[in-house]
């Protein structure tokens, strides 16, 4: 079964929610889904640019002003 | 009113111009042509943490206090600047607009939040990090504006010295992130 963790950023600055986030990802399965929660501008083109190099599923969705949820699916 | 906004959102112009962040490359351009019209107009290259100085100085006299005697402000540079006052300082201005054309474009691309601080290591840092920064770029006649952009720009070799200790500062400062933020 495929999970669903959640990491919340919320009021970290950068570089702090790209460390965490790759981190989380290590701990994680193929398959499975992290959802990063951010409200720092430069961490919403960070972490998902980060995370598409590394070959994972990315979807960024804006929650609320200035607020982003990244969903990455680990592929690898 | 709410599908005004909703219509707006998906304008590709909207999106081009306030939603998404300028390229690279666009942002390097821009910063080198208003880099040229400072020069020009104001006969300075352009610097940020100096104006801070000047406002420190500036409030300071306001309490009654005097830099008359301070040797950071005994150039007949200086001591021009700041008689000429708050509002007649072209890097006063400058870093007004720099705030409020921040402040404009974050709510454009409605980005804008008040954010809740996380801890008091957090304040701490900060204050630390704003006092090391601040001091670092008054002794060197520069931040990373003043020193590195300005100073490559004026194919300074100080500008190139500054950005390789900068790197070093970047590197223990990552280090010391990991540490104490993990």
């Amino acid at each position: 079964m495929a999970k669903e963790v959640e990491l919340d950023c919320m009021g970290e600055a950068c570089p702090i929610p790209l460390i965490k986030t790759e981190k989380a990802l290590e701990e994680l399965e193929v398959g499975d889904t992290l959802i990063v929660l951010v409200d720092h501008s430069c961490a919403m083109k960070n972490v998902p640019e980060w995370a598409r190099k590394q070959g994972h599923e990315v979807e960024l969705e804006e929650v609320d002003d200035g607020e982003w949820e990244v969903y990455i699916e680990k592929m690898k | 009113m709410k599908t005004f906004f909703d219509k707006i959102k998906q304008n590709d112009f909207y999106k081009l111009w306030f939603k998404d962040a300028l390229p690279y490359v666009t942002g390097a351009v821009l910063l080198s042509v208003f880099q040229i019209v400072t020069f020009t107009t104001t006969g300075n290259p352009w610097g940020v943490s100096g104006v801070f100085a000047n406002w420190g100085a500036w409030l300071f006299e306001l309490v009654g206090g005097s830099v008359d005697k301070w040797f950071y402000f005994s150039s007949p540079g200086a001591q021009a600047t700041l008689n000429a006052g708050f509002l007649n300082d072209p890097g006063t201005w400058r870093n007004l607009g720099i705030v409020a054309g921040a402040l404009f474009a974050a709510m454009m691309a409605s980005g804008f939040k008040i954010k809740k601080i996380k801890s008091i290591r957090q304040v701490i840092a900060a204050a630390l990090g704003g006092i090391l920064m601040g001091y670092g770029a008054r002794i060197a006649f520069g931040c990373n504006i003043g020193a590195l952009f300005s100073g490559i720009a004026s194919l300074s070799l100080s500008g190139w010295v500054f950005a390789a200790f900068m790197f070093v500062g970047a590197i223990i400062g990552s280090k010391l992130l990991v540490k104490y933020f993990m």
